[in-house]
């Protein structure tokens, strides 16, 4: 688990009960992660019978996680005290890797 | 004797399939099953609580908020993946995969009203469904694929 940035961060346009005062531009925080050869096994063998990968949703959660810590530590350093209108887009890339990428618009709120 | 070694063989090889064949029907629908209790124990008592709109619908007023998401990666058996390559061959609509993806984004929604019944909140905002494939690694030789899909939104109390 990641050392939490306290910094509030929706995915709508504004920030409940606040008024956003000034714009500090797109911030992102990306990460790539590859299976892991031993859950690489078990996946595998779950695949022959279909249904839910529970070690690839893991994988995922994790680097969701991180993905996001990148980004708030991103506006964190843009003096920035919320994040509004958070995106996520995710690809893979060859190999079995997945690229997750979190982005959104740093905001200053009073 | 070269009879009971090519049974053994024989049942050995095609095991992984005898497997899929009971897991595609038996283990996926007692899935669904649980999934379409959940969904519905969820419904009878709220109506549904996810939306898309980035407002709440009746203009209340928001005062607590915090962004959810969830995921889950689903994967075809083999069974299903052998029979969407063979209609794959004629095209037209893949019903398996179909199937396979549907109930992936059932899944994710049903985590996330489970998540935000957990935390006390009320309703999700501004919901997104967000989809990628995990790829075949090492050029074609690992048969493991799946969906991966997320969805996130903006947990409100009123």
């Amino acid at each position: 688990m990641q050392p939490s940035v306290n910094l509030p961060f929706t995915n709508i346009e504004t920030i409940p009960g606040r008024t956003i005062v000034q714009s500090m531009g797109v911030v992102t925080g990306s990460t790539v992660r590859a299976k892991n050869v031993f859950k690489d096994i078990g996946a595998g063998l779950k695949n022959i019978v279909g249904g839910e990968l529970k070690a690839y949703t893991e994988l995922l959660q994790e680097s969701r996680n991180e993905a996001l810590y990148r980004m708030l530590v991103d506006a964190q350093a843009r003096g920035a005290n919320a994040v509004v209108n958070v995106r996520f887009a995710t690809s893979s890339v060859a190999g079995g890797a997945a690229e997750l990428l979190a982005y959104g618009t740093a905001v200053i709120i009073q | 004797m070269s009879d009971t070694i090519f049974l053994i063989y024989l049942a050995f090889s095609l095991s992984p399939w005898i497997v899929s064949l009971i897991g595609t029907f038996l283990y996926q629908n007692a899935k669904k099953d649980t999934l379409l209790q959940r969904e519905k124990a969820h419904s009878i008592l709220n109506g549904d609580n996810l939306s898309t709109l980035s407002k709440p619908l009746l203009g209340k007023e928001v005062k607590e908020f915090r962004m959810v998401m969830a995921s889950v990666v689903m994967s075809p058996s083999w069974i299903q993946i052998t029979i969407g390559r063979i209609i794959a061959i004629f095209g037209g609509h893949i019903n398996v995969f179909t199937k396979i993806i549907d109930w992936a984004r059932r899944e994710a929604k049903q985590r996330l009203r489970d998540d935000i019944s957990e935390a006390g909140f009320d309703e999700v905002i501004n919901l997104r469904l967000e989809t990628a494939t995990i790829t075949r690694a090492r050029g074609g030789k690992d048969k493991t694929s799946g969906i991966e899909i997320i969805a996130y939104g903006t947990a409100i109390k009123y």
